[in-house]
């Protein structure tokens, strides 16, 4: 039973790669394999690449000072982070809200085979981010330290603890999730709210990160003794990576328990929450004057409707509405200090910090893709789109509103914040906020482009095409590209000899040629896709 | 008010419907019956200009469903056989927004949401989001939205499916309404006794061929709807 369930789940999280839902049939072997390794080259080629290198920088010194377990205690924290982050915004709705809840509790199938089967998704998704930081730790560790049967072990075991400890620590953020959605009216702004907490505190850390490390490999010693002291179960997890027996079995032991703590409250309440449709009382309907609107301001209200109802949406497709404008405000508060340290890093290239910061407001700008998954989100009820008196193309051009509004005020109000606290000529700021805003568009033309490409209508949990989709993932890292080839164009190819100016003329003119590109293909054969889904 | 004319859609190999042709007339409740996957989902959904066709020609009032599918669809409603509605969107919210794209004046949809919904016994579960629908609540939504704005031909697939008996028998009355005040009704439905007493004609489909059509008298004669079915599934067998 528990294989069946496990076989259809799994079938569900990577459908997308075996089948091609566009043309109703199953991919090539090459197909599959392609996409497979596509994302393999993303998460490991990236990601992993960046823990690596870390990894490299910080492994040596804690070795020498005999801190071993220090240094799997800083990347297993990291991990946990990670992975945590990484699966915590779908915990709820992947443990509760399948769409295939009814039709399995009604068949003869053991509730705890359900909750296990639901868990594996949460698991997945935890596993894959955790071991982009704790794989390239454990590896650099075995390759630098001598090896031995223990550290092999204790390197296994550890990355095997994290995943589990990470599907813990994020069941329970689900299930307090899960019964404050059951409580609550405003359920959507609630999830928002308590995710956007989290997010604040990884964030925190993360830019705490690297001083933090910084102090700990110059103190190692002093700090190792005081975390022996007051952290001590901190100490033993280091010391599993290490390859300690000790602290292997103590530290098993504890998250084991921890995990049939959270079984336990699970599988308590997974019936009544899988089944309750909310406690709030009902909102009875008194008639209002109503306003008729135009097709267009009716299918952007029916956009913004579906994307705000959404805490899934929201978190995973639209955190730069909230992370622009906060750069802004920093900026204007602490942007000085990083004029300084910019000039002071490349003072000796003109032109390299207004790139940076235009790269900056970029990358930020693409952590918005709600156009991507905007087709897929059409799912079942794609019938009312293509029954209605509207073109595809009206359709298609809401979608891409959403995103330009909601991501072209915030880097407006970023790029104006530039503004105030870079010297720029009248030029050289018309370019900060022409290239931006040229990206913006690039980026949702381009989500949509492939939102169209690789639609997925038979989702059975929203997560899959807002987070799972390989739309998405291509969306959110041609973003990172786009900004990675700006930066690395203006300072590595070259690009400095243009000047700040001829090299942003330059590059806005491509970004403004791919734009017309994609838009015109949107428009034309995009939209006949969209009829034809 | 609708003319099918050797409609053909295949799905690979596979012909769904297969040449086709169907004329309906304003006044006519038309009757669509056949059994499971005979092509009655897929006709329907080429009239609503969902299904893109390979073969033939649909016109709605005069108008192609290729060359004027906007123009088709002013003029038409479609209920699926499962209302996936917005399911974010409060019943209201999907009711204005559906009379937004029709271009419902604020005075017509207070009037028509007001009767509507109230005949359905629905007013009160209006401000309720649609997730909270049952199938028949949101089946009930599903037929508000497709009289708003008042179409001139009305398609249905299986529109009593989780319709309580009163709904039901609302239904019915609507869809004769409709057809008095000039309107064409073409439904599918797998319940034979409701299809012979309010069809004013009926087809039957199989193997995505029509096999036979006509007003209730010529299809049925001195037979039941069911008996005449029944043994031209034996027969086309």
């Amino acid at each position: 039973m528990l294989s069946v369930l496990l076989k259809k789940q799994m079938t569900e999280i990577f459908r997308s790669y075996f089948y091609d839902a566009k043309k109703n049939r199953s991919r090539s072997k090459a197909g599959t394999a392609a996409y497979l390794i596509f994302f393999v080259c993303i998460m490991v080629g990236l990601l992993g690449g960046m823990f690596t290198t870390l990894s490299l920088a910080i492994c040596g010194a804690f070795m020498a000072a005999g801190m071993d377990w220090l240094y799997f205690a800083i990347m297993g924290l990291l991990s946990v982070l990670l992975g945590v982050f990484g699966s915590v915004f779908n915990t709820y709705s992947s443990l509760y809200l399948s769409k295939d809840n009814d039709l399995l509790l009604s068949m003869p199938i053991p509730v705890n085979v359900i909750i296990t089967s639901r868990l594996l998704t949460v698991y997945l998704m935890g596993l894959m981010y955790s071991l982009v930081v704790i794989l390239p730790a454990v590896i650099v560790y075995w390759a630098t330290a001598p090896v031995s049967v223990s550290v092999i072990f204790g390197g296994l075991l550890i990355i095997f603890l994290i995943s589990v400890f990470v599907l813990t620590l994020s069941c329970a953020l689900g299930w307090v999730v899960a019964k404050i959605s059951l409580k609550l009216k405003n359920k959507s702004f609630i999830t928002v709210v308590i995710s956007l907490a989290f997010i604040g505190g990884y964030y925190f850390f993360y830019f705490k990160a690297q001083t933090l490390i910084e102090d700990l490999l110059m103190n190692a010693a002093v700090y190792g003794d005081k975390i022996k002291g007051s952290a001590y179960p901190l100490y033993l997890f280091g010391k599993v990576g290490a390859g300690d027996a000790f602290a292997m079995l103590i530290v098993s032991l504890a998250i084991l328990a921890l995990f049939a703590l959270m079984w336990a409250l699970i599988s308590r309440s997974f019936l009544k929450i899988a089944t309750s449709s909310g406690h709030t009382a009902k909102k009875v309907y008194k008639e209002t004057a109503v306003k008729q609107k135009s097709i267009a301001a009716a299918l952007l209200a029916k956009e913004f409707g579906r994307f705000t109802s959404s805490p899934n949406y929201m978190l995973n497709c639209g955190l730069g509405i909230l992370m622009l404008p906060i750069a802004g405000v920093m900026l204007l508060w602490q942007g000085g200090a990083v004029i300084s340290a910019l000039n002071e890093i490349f003072g000796t290239r003109a032109g390299c910090a207004p790139v940076l910061l235009c790269g900056a407001v970029c990358l930020l700008a693409s952590m918005n893709d709600m156009a991507a998954p905007s087709v897929s989100l059409e799912g079942k009820s794609l019938w009312l789109m293509q029954s209605l008196p509207i073109t595809p193309w009206q359709v298609l051009r809401a979608k891409l509103s959403v995103q330009l509004i909601l991501t072209g005020i915030p880097v407006l109000f970023c790029t104006v914040c530039l503004a105030f606290i870079y010297p720029y000529t009248p030029l050289e700021l018309l370019l900060t906020v022409l290239v931006p805003m040229l990206y913006a568009l690039l980026s949702a033309l381009f989500g949509l482009f492939l939102g169209l490409k690789m639609p997925n209508l038979n989702w059975t949990n929203e997560i899959t095409p807002i987070k799972q989709s390989a739309c998405v993932t291509i969306a959110l890292f041609s973003g990172f590209g786009y900004t990675a080839l700006m930066c690395a164009g203006f300072m590595l190819l070259n690009g400095w000899r243009l000047g700040f100016v001829g090299y942003m003329s330059i590059f806005g003119a491509v970004t403004l040629a791919l734009c017309a590109l994609l838009y015109l293909w949107i428009k034309k054969r995009g939209s006949s896709l969209f009829a034809q889904l | 008010m609708l003319k099918i004319e050797h409609l053909t859609k295949a799905y690979g190999e596979k012909k769904a419907v297969d040449d086709l042709s169907l004329h309906i007339n304003p006044g006519e409740i038309y009757g669509f019956i056949g059994h499971n996957g005979a092509g009655k989902t897929t006709t329907l959904k080429a009239v609503a200009g969902i299904l893109q066709f390979d073969k033939g020609e649909i016109l709605i009032g005069g108008k192609s469903v290729c060359t004027s599918p906007l123009d088709c669809k002013r003029d038409i409603a479609y209920i699926p056989d499962n209302p996936d509605l917005y399911d974010y969107m409060s019943g209201i919210k999907y009711l204005n927004f559906i009379a937004d794209v029709f271009g419902v004046s604020a005075a017509d949809r207070k009037e028509r949401i007001r009767k509507y919904s109230e005949l359905f016994e629905l007013t009160a579960d209006l401000a309720q989001p649609i997730a909270a629908y049952s199938h028949g609540m949101k089946q009930k939504l599903a037929i508000i939205a497709a009289w708003l704005h008042s179409p001139k031909l009305i398609i249905m697939d299986e529109p009593f499916v989780g319709l309580d008996p009163k709904a039901s028998h609302l239904l019915k009355g609507m869809m004769r309404e409709v057809c008095d005040e000039g309107g064409a009704i073409f439904f599918s439905t797998h319940v034979l006794e409701v299809a012979e007493k309010l069809c004013d004609k009926v087809a039957i489909i199989k193997g995505g061929r029509l096999v036979r059509s006509g007003t209730m008298e010529e299809v049925k004669g001195d037979d039941s709807l069911e008996e005449v079915f029944l043994e031209l599934e034996e027969e086309v067998c």
